[in-house]
């Protein structure tokens, strides 16, 4: 996790930085922070808005943002019910996802909490997710199973 | 000697004591190393995660009361998830049976021509065995979490509701992939099993036409399901493919999803022992975004069927002794704090689907068949589970009362008649006569005293243990405390006029307990000497049996004719209402905990409320009084030095605060080392039994260990037990004397 600023550029250099060069990176459009904010990444070559079939199948890295942060679990909350975010934050190996230090939460109960009040913070589907999938299934805990290996939360401080 | 068990399948039904005893050898000879491993370490996890909650006891509350509501709603509540499914234009289905939500998925899935189905973890589908009607109907279906992956290869049953193949150890899996997959890719570490089974899953999630999963909890308002995971394997089968189809089942639907909140936390923490899981996926399917065209067939619309099933749930329901079972929310911190489950794992201690403690009420409920609780026997009552249940569901008080119902499918035998005419009880219920006997401690014990040494010489005599364990399964291999001339009462009658009271502290009265009268005179004379010396006023009582031996046998007859009969006395003995106070930890939770199903409602909370444990009540009495309590206990008396290690009962941890005794001794000066095993394995009777002789001393391994760590960081400890069958272990694994709190006191004097 680290903070960043509030700028298109300062977003798309820490994406480039976590990447660390793998392409393509897919984007899904946000919704909980400004369209603004990926504007300059889109604008970095295969870096794809429109993923076909055998983009999802390859791509190494997925950015996303959340529309929530919970403090004491260290999750993010990703809506999964609108356009590909579902998808981004899910199939590649390096899940990027940009939250927006204001919609932080202390605990998972309080999303349930601010429903009345915060439409639409709490969204109809979304996943919590709380680190890179893992399992320890296979004898030692292993990280990177059939989802992200890594996570990397990028806050708008 | 039983025949040997190739398959953990042979095993998985156990309809007879014989199954129950092959299972148990197989457990142990094969499975054990790698269950302790996991479910050790998953216990740790969940002491930790649950210790950092903020307010875990609140939300237990409120996840118990949440179960209560949405059970007793149940009806209502279908109705309702049938319209919001609908509403949200998936398909609604209730199950009666296992047949029909097998046939129902079949058909959804030949409606949709399904070749291939990829499956999240679900131990409804299993309970149904889904698997085998799928493929069956010619469909492929792939197991996608890891576990059930390695399960579906291995064609073997799950041994744990949350970690089902936790009986594997890393090698074993190598070695089965290896014969299985006939492959010579890397397979020697964790990573490499992964990545074998990664790559090989990845494509049957984006090829399948089908995807199934269980739920953890289901929204009646909007439809909402609640899947908690960590391989993202649950989340690619709920997008990947057009089709979705969710089997959960009727007690996991809540009102609403603000009701998913306080078991978002508790599934995690008590489960895996994290702050969350890496995924909680919170949605109501079908989800609206478009199906992406992975299978190269075409564009595709979404499809959403909620299969609801009753399978005896219903039923389940309306059998007001066992229905807290449907509260579980299958999170295994049950299984993980269990001694037994430790070293035995589902295999052993479980049935075809649902394992350990809890696991017994299910698999007789869904089944329908009472004598597949039979595993309910591993269950010693030591009630660790009960305090770790997030919804504080009393899964040692469902085996007793299964136990009960499964004495009574045979009839009382001839053995069983005669024994109860030489012990002079009246015979009440059904039971074996190894029951009988040790329901009826105090007779066998009162018998023993008034012919002691005769008894004594008697057991002695070659030939008396094999008729030991061959009428009563006592096995020979374990010690058996000569009996004493005189009891507790007698000594202490004796004693009592000789003292005269030197200070004018509170009366209390003392319960003259079976175990401690007959098993442990000397220490019943010790804990009245402490307290009087610290200035206590002590009556003891009669020595009436208090029913917890009858209890664990499943004699609930029994135990509540004796324990109606201690109550009525101690509220005749007792009119002033004084403090009542036990040396043993067992009869202090038999009364605590055990009272109130079998007494007035009144009688029980009178004794609740009045009785405590000895030594605690001796720690709280000396810290609120003025003055230094090493005045009276005089650590200088004691020559084996301050050094300590400390294993408190496991009842005691679930009903009082075995570090009231702990800081006690500290403050005098001890330095304690306490255990942090759940049970010594003795637990009463258990570990006497023949069946149960072996699981009793794998379970006692542990403790030794960690008292042979103390003993090699620290040097010699003086070991220190609270509980009379928790000392025997003690002494019979460490060849060493063992002390009860009260006599470690009395050497203080």
């Amino acid at each position: 996790m680290e903070v960043v600023g509030r700028s298109p550029e300062a977003v798309r250099d820490a994406v480039l930085t976590k990447s660390s060069g793998k392409r393509p990176i897919l984007i899904a459009e946000p919704r909980y922070i400004s369209p603004d904010y990926f504007r300059s990444l889109q604008s970095v070559e295969r870096v794809l808005s429109h993923p076909r079939p055998d983009d999802y199948r390859s791509a190494p890295v997925g950015v996303t943002d959340a529309f929530a942060a919970v403090a004491r679990t260290g999750s993010v909350c990703v809506d999964i019910g609108a356009d590909i975010a579902g998808y981004v934050s899910l199939l590649p190996r390096l899940h990027i996802v940009v939250v927006d230090i204001k919609k932080l939460v202390f605990r998972p109960s309080d999303l349930f909490q601010l429903e009345p009040f915060a439409r639409p913070t709490f969204q109809e589907d979304f996943v919590f997710i709380s680190g890179p999938s893992a399992t320890a299934d296979m004898g030692p805990l292993v990280r990177g199973v059939h989802g992200p290996h890594e996570l990397h939360i990028l806050v708008l401080g | 000697m039983p025949k040997q068990v190739k398959s953990p399948r042979e095993i998985a039904a156990k309809e007879t004591k014989e199954i129950l005893r092959r299972a148990i050898r197989f457990a142990l000879e094969t499975e054990s190393a790698a269950v302790r491993h996991n479910t050790r370490t998953f216990n740790r996890s969940r002491y930790r995660a649950t210790g950092s909650l903020p307010d875990y006891d609140a939300l237990k509350d409120e996840a118990r009361r949440i179960k209560e509501h949405s059970l007793a709603n149940r009806k209502a509540l279908i109705q309702q998830l049938s319209e919001s499914v609908t509403r949200n234009g998936g398909h609604f289905f209730f199950a009666r049976d296992a047949r029909e939500a097998c046939q129902y998925v079949q058909e959804v899935c030949k409606r949709h021509q399904v070749r291939s189905m990829v499956k999240g973890k679900s131990m409804t589908s299993e309970e149904i065995h889904l698997n085998t009607a799928l493929e069956r109907a010619g469909i492929r279906v792939v197991e996608t979490d890891l576990a059930e992956f390695i399960l579906q290869a291995a064609d073997e049953q799950p041994s744990h509701i949350v970690g089902p193949a936790i009986h594997y150890s890393r090698e074993r899996i190598t070695a089965l992939f290896r014969r299985k997959f006939q492959t010579d890719l890397p397979l020697d570490t964790g990573e490499d099993l992964t990545r074998f089974a990664r790559e090989r899953l990845r494509s049957d999630f984006l090829a399948a036409d089908a995807g199934f999963t269980g739920a953890n909890l289901v929204s009646a308002e909007c439809g909402s399901l609640l899947l908690v995971e960590s391989e993202a394997n649950i989340r690619l089968t709920c997008i990947a493919p057009p089709l979705h189809i969710a089997l959960t089942g009727l007690e996991k639907i809540v009102p609403s999803r603000r009701e998913f909140a306080p078991f978002i936390e508790l599934l995690a923490a008590s489960g895996t022992g994290q702050p969350l899981t890496s995924y909680t996926s919170v949605f109501r399917p079908p989800l609206p975004v478009p199906v992406v065209d992975f299978r190269g067939a075409g564009p595709a619309t979404r499809e959403f069927h909620m299969v609801i099933l009753d399978n005896g749930r219903e039923a389940l329901a309306q059998d007001a002794r066992l229905s807290e079972a449907l509260y579980c929310i299958r999170c295994s911190a049950c299984l993980n704090s269990c001694a037994n489950f430790q070293v035995l794992g589902g295999h052993g201690f479980g049935g075809a689907t649902y394992s350990g403690g809890i696991g017994a009420t299910w698999e007789a409920a869904t089944t329908g068949q009472l004598k597949l609780a039979r595993f309910s026997d591993l269950c010693t009552g030591c009630s660790r589970c009960v305090t770790q249940c997030p919804v504080r569901i009393d899964i040692s008080g469902l085996n007793v009362e299964l136990r009960s119902r499964l004495n009574h499918l045979a009839p009382l035998s001839l053995t069983a008649r005669v024994l109860h005419l030489l012990l002079g009880v009246p015979s009440v219920e059904d039971a074996s006569s190894q029951q009988v006997f040790f329901a009826h401690y105090d007779r066998v014990a009162h018998w023993g005293t008034v012919s002691a040494p005769v008894s004594n010489f008697a057991i002695k005599i070659p030939g008396a243990r094999w008729f030991l364990e061959k009428s009563f399964g006592i096995d020979r291999r374990r010690h058996l405390a000569p009996f004493p001339k005189k009891t507790w009462v007698d000594v202490a009658g004796n004693e009592s006029t000789a003292k005269t009271e030197t200070r004018q502290g509170p009366e209390v009265l003392v319960l003259a307990d079976v175990f401690t009268n007959y098993g442990a005179p000397q220490r019943g004379l010790d804990a009245i000497r402490c307290l009087r010396a610290a200035g206590v006023r002590v009556r003891l009582t009669k020595s009436l049996p208090d029913g917890r031996a009858a209890l664990s046998q499943g004699m609930l007859e029994t135990a509540r004719i004796q324990a109606q009969a201690l109550s009525d006395y101690l509220v005749s003995e007792n009119a002033a209402g004084q403090r009542l106070l036990v040396v043993e930890p067992s009869v202090l939770a038999m009364i605590l905990r055990e009272y109130h199903n079998l007494l007035s409602a009144e009688a029980s909370a009178q004794l609740q409320n009045s009785t405590s444990d000895l030594v605690e009540f001796l720690s709280r009495y000396l810290a609120g009084e003025a003055g230094d309590p090493r005045v009276i206990f005089d650590i200088r008396k004691f020559s084996p030095g301050p050094k300590i290690f400390y294993h408190a009962h496991c009842q005691q941890r679930a009903v009082s605060d075995p570090s009231i005794t702990v800081e006690f001794l500290q403050r005098l000066g001890f330095q304690v080392t306490c255990s942090q095993v759940e049970c010594c394995g003795m637990a009463g009777s258990f570990g006497y039994k023949k069946d149960f002789y072996d699981v009793s001393q794998a379970v006692s391994e542990e403790l030794v260990e960690q008292w042979e760590a103390a003993e090699s960081a620290n040097g010699a400890h003086t070991l220190l037990a609270s509980g009379i069958s928790c000392i025997e272990q003690l002494q019979g694994a460490t060849g060493r004397p063992v002390l009860h709190p009260v006599e470690l006191l009395a050497r203080l004097l």
